[in-house]
């Protein structure tokens, strides 16, 4: 019972505006001490030095690097807006860029962060400066910088492969096709919201004087180095040469010496783009380790037990099971993290779905999609954070919140459209595939 | 009658396949042998999230008891490296003696005792693969630069001879596999192994030498040790010890079971055992290293000792039974 | 007053050289896998020890990262009650906020994480892997080094909250963050 209200003091205290890393930090403390005392944090170092050695998470510092370096050097600035000139007057145009960048590096990272905050480094800037709607703008740059999560490489399938005991190679393979119809709705919204309403994402100015041929070949062109960096960072991976969390560091190399070609290098700028890196990982990891004393107390205070015994309480029949176990799920993100979930909740729920003749694969790719909802749902998803921590200050909170709702429903669709018709996306609902 | 609740940490995650059995076996039995008085409450690795901390938090007194690998401690206590399994050492079967009718417990005690730890036996996996590789190796000149995920002591063995032990997350390691960042892989057996998966993207699965007998560890906290009153001690004592030996079973039974469904559903895989120079080679190099953790410690040299003879002389009633019960049954097709 | 001010910069000053420490690390952090990368694939050739270095390097960035970024008001905060408010009003949670979460917090991890790396000293721990490196007590002691600069920087906040209070510094500074950097 314990966590249940630490959760209701920890949300009243965020919204007083203190750093939300220590607010998770300071609240767990106090219901720490009461509960246990003072010797349950002597199992802090332990969790702190698991994020230490927790090595794919390396790639959160590098892809930020790269990011800022692209930032800084206007090459970020320039791939979006060519890439927002090809569509010529068609409003949201940046917007659709970003989505198809977006998916780009979700294919080539799987930690939560990194993608979101890279993203929101290399758009968020230039969506502002075009007039683009800043709750459009937040909530485009969450959904795709959160599309790493679903798109192989991803943490969450690794983790469920691992709970579940399937192949990770499998879950993979089925995760791409419900990956690309995610970033085919993003893409789809844009278009039609755009069509509703053009003044929520502006069309691209012409570019002076230039012909319309002219336009897409300087646009063409433009867009190739950074474009080309996107891809060996890919390409690095598909090949072997490097793991997914290395090619993050020929990520950041890659922009230095993109830097160094468009004469935009400095030692300054190194530094510069060093300090922003830090600044922004400190306060992801910062969340990360306040996150995991609010963890730990709630699972110390028996707060696992309960979540169990909630579990073991879903109806026995097939469908009955499945919808609220999802639902189950769905709320349970809204306050506690992915990885608490899968290694909980699921292998709770495993063997029940086991037993109902669940297609394994199905289930699993169902709940990744659920868990991929999380990172954006209000008020404790990462995501949100995570972009709040690289936006100006004129962007709110409240903006970023109401800016994903459309996403969120977007990705409950696709939930849904995976629950009835999982054939469309390659699976079958009952075992044996 | 007072009631005891210890709280044990295992390095495994939640329902973890016959690792995770074998702690909640050994709960169950010595919460019904001791009518309830004795209650052991199983964190797994995501609530401590501290999986190589086992050793800590046992010493520490932060958790009673833990489950968990004597190797994983060699980077703290050169010594507990030898409690799990060597690399060409004795079977499951010839090293249960060594334990209990050896001066195996003797010896495990002695480096443990330090630490305020007591340990035992907890469960073996049996003989481990040696790895599954994307080419075949056909001789030492292959080995040479080849990358593979292979950590520890069995590690070295394999640098001597000219492979390139690599450091992969194991959430990579599939992929690291798979794109050939790496050329080879060991994990553990074929049940466990099919899990992740490596039968997809890998044709050669290579039998063991590394890890004959790989032996978890039950740990137990000195002080917790000394508060139980005799009969509890005892239940606890016997609860571990039959939990171990119905791992080794298990092992058998589910190792057995995915290796007929991996020949099944991927025919494709080709076992092979190393050829006879890269595992003399190897044999040398292991010899090599032995002695030279010897002659570095006295506590060292006498258990190496001790599992050189102990092994000498199991083996040689080992040929005579169990391996010439094999070859007469190998002749019979 | 005075000693205030005094403290406040003293303070200010040790947060940012744990953000110089940590820009330091990073970038020899981004060399370090690069060079991982390219002597695996072009020279075949693995060295555990460089490998750890990695994990070592990106532990020193956050974890000396984030007391530079409190100073340097890094930290995402929920703006729902918090931005459009005055000085006075920001200053109050601060204070609080440092006194009652940040500083307690980073002084119990700090005390046991001066016992986690006492341990591994007195063990003479080191990587169990092939070629891996040895001295492991040298990156767990950034565990209790980056608890302890957690409350200096906590402590700044006090300080700095109470020279807003006085009306001698606001938090339109260079304490605050406009976007990035
Ligand atoms: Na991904
Ligand atoms: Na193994």
């Amino acid at each position: 019972m314990i966590g249940i209200i630490m959760f209701g003091v920890c949300l009243a205290m965020l919204l007083w505006g203190f750093p939300v890393a220590f607010t998770f930090g300071g609240v767990a403390l106090v219901f720490g001490l009461i509960a246990e005392g003072p010797e349950l944090f002597a199992f802090m170092p332990f969790r702190i030095m698991s994020v230490m050695q927790n090595t794919v998470m390396m790639a959160i510092p590098l892809f930020i690097f790269m990011g800022v370096v692209l930032q800084r050097t206007r090459l970020a600035e320039q791939l979006l807006t060519s890439m927002g000139r090809l569509f010529g007057g068609l409003p949201g145009g940046l917007a659709i860029s970003t989505i198809l960048v977006g998916a780009l590096l979700a294919a080539s990272t799987g930690v939560v962060g990194a993608s979101v905050v890279a993203m929101g480094l290399i758009s968020l800037p230039v969506m502002l400066a075009h007039n683009y709607d800043k709750r459009l703008s937040c909530g485009t740059i969450c959904a795709s910088g959160t599309l790493g999560q679903i798109v192989p490489p991803s943490i969450i399938l690794i983790i469920l492969g691992d709970v579940l005991g399937l192949p990770v190679g499998d879950l993979f393979k089925a995760a791409v096709i419900p990956g690309l119809v995610l970033v085919g709705l993003y893409i789809a919204y844009i278009l039609v919201l755009t069509r509703l309403k053009p003044q929520t994402a502006p069309a691209m100015p012409d570019d002076s004087g230039l012909s319309r041929k002219q336009e897409i070949v300087s646009a063409l062109i433009a867009i190739i180095p950074p474009l080309a960096l996107i891809v060996i960072v890919l390409g690095s991976i598909f090949t072997g040469i490097a793991t997914p969390t290395e090619s993050s560091a020929l990520g950041g190399v890659g922009a230095l010496v993109l830097a160094i070609a468009y004469r935009q290098f400095s030692f300054r700028m190194i530094w510069e783009s060093a300090r922003d890196t830090v600044k922004v990982t400190a306060m992801v990891f910062a969340i990360l380790i306040g996150a995991t004393a609010f963890s730990m107390v709630f699972s110390y205070t028996g707060g696992d037990y309960l979540l169990e015994e909630w579990m073991l309480a879903l109806p026995g029949e097939k469908w009955g099971f499945l919808i609220l176990s999802m639902l189950v799920i769905l709320v349970l993100g809204f306050f506690i993290d992915f990885v608490e979930i899968s290694f909980i909740v699921v292998p709770i729920l495993a063997p029940i779905a086991e037993l109902l003749g669940i297609n394994m694969l199905w289930f699993a790719i169902l709940i990744a999609m659920n868990l991929q909802t999380s990172f954006l749902t209000p008020p404790f998803g990462f995501s949100l954070f995570y972009l709040k921590g690289v936006s100006p200050p004129n962007v709110k909170t409240t903006d970023i919140y109401k800016g994903v709702i459309p996403f969120i429903g977007l990705q409950a669709l696709v939930l849904i459209l995976i629950f009835i018709f999982p054939e469309w996306f390659g699976m079958s609902a009952t075992s044996g595939y | 009658q007072e009631r005891f609740t210890l709280r044990l940490a295992e390095t495994w995650g939640p329902n973890f396949p016959i690792f995770g059995d074998t702690t909640k076996n050994m709960a169950r039995m010595a919460e019904e042998m001791s009518d309830g008085r004795l209650r052991i409450r199983i964190d797994s690795s995501n609530k401590h999230k501290a999986p190589f901390g086992v050793f800590d938090m046992v010493k520490a007194g932060q958790y009673d008891l833990g489950h968990s690998a004597s190797y994983y401690w060699k980077g703290k206590v050169p010594n507990t490296l030898f409690f799990t399994s060597m690399p060409f050492g004795m079977t499951a079967l010839e090293q249960y003696a060594w334990f209990y009718y050896g001066d195996g417990m003797e010896l495990m005690q002695e480096v443990y005792e330090p630490h305020n730890m007591l340990s035992f036996p907890g469960g073996n996996t049996g003989i481990q693969m040696g790895g599954w590789f994307r080419d075949e190796i056909n001789s030492l000149e292959d080995l040479q630069g080849l990358k593979m995920r292979i950590p520890g002591f069995a590690g070295e063995v394999f640098a001597e001879v000219g492979v390139n032990p690599t450091n992969i997350a194991p959430g990579e390691l599939y992929t690291a596999l798979e794109r050939g960042t790496i050329d080879a892989t060991e994990w553990v057996g074929p049940a466990l192994d099919l899990r992740l998966g490596f039968q997809q993207i890998a044709d050669y699965y290579y039998t063991g030498w590394h890890e004959p007998a790989t032996e978890l560890q039950f740990l137990v906290n000195q002080d917790t040790w000394e508060k139980l009153p005799d009969d509890l001690r005892e239940i606890l004592r016997i609860a571990m010890r039959t939990a171990a030996y119905d791992m080794l079973v298990q092992s058998m039974h589910e190792n057995a079971r995915a290796w007929a469904s991996i020949k099944q559903e991927h025919p494709n895989i080709e076992v092979r055992t190393f050829p006879d120079d890269v595992i003399q080679a190897m044999f040398d190099a292991n010899r090599k290293l032995l002695a030279e953790a010897a002659e570095r410690d006295d506590l060292a040299q006498r258990i190496v000792e001790s599992q050189e003879a102990y092994l000498d002389n199991a083996r040689a009633y080992t040929e005579i039974s169990d391996r010439a019960y094999l070859n007469t049954m190998a002749e019979l097709e | 007053m005075r000693w205030i001010v005094k403290l406040d910069n003293g303070l200010a000053r040790l947060s940012n050289i744990c953000g110089w420490i940590a820009c330091v690390a990073l970038i020899l952090m981004l060399f370090n896998v690069f060079y991982d990368v390219i002597t695996r694939y072009v020279f075949n050739d693995v060295s555990i020890g460089m490998q750890e270095m990695e994990w070592h390097l990106y532990s020193v960035v956050f974890l000396l990262g984030i007391p530079y970024a409190l100073r340097t008001d890094g930290h995402v905060r929920v703006d729902v009650f918090y931005q459009g408010r005055s000085d006075r009003f920001k200053a109050i949670i601060n204070l609080a906020g440092a006194l009652a979460f940040v500083i307690p917090f980073a002084a119990l991890i700090a005390t046991y994480g001066y016992s986690f790396t006492v341990e591994s000293y007195n063990l003479g721990e080191s990587s169990g892997d092939p070629g891996g490196l040895p001295y492991r007590w040298i990156i767990k002691s950034v565990i209790p080094l980056s608890a302890f600069f957690i409350a200096t920087s906590g402590l700044g906040m006090v300080t700095y909250a109470l020279r807003v209070l006085a009306g001698e510094q606001s938090y339109h500074d260079e304490n605050s963050k406009e976007g990035l950097a």
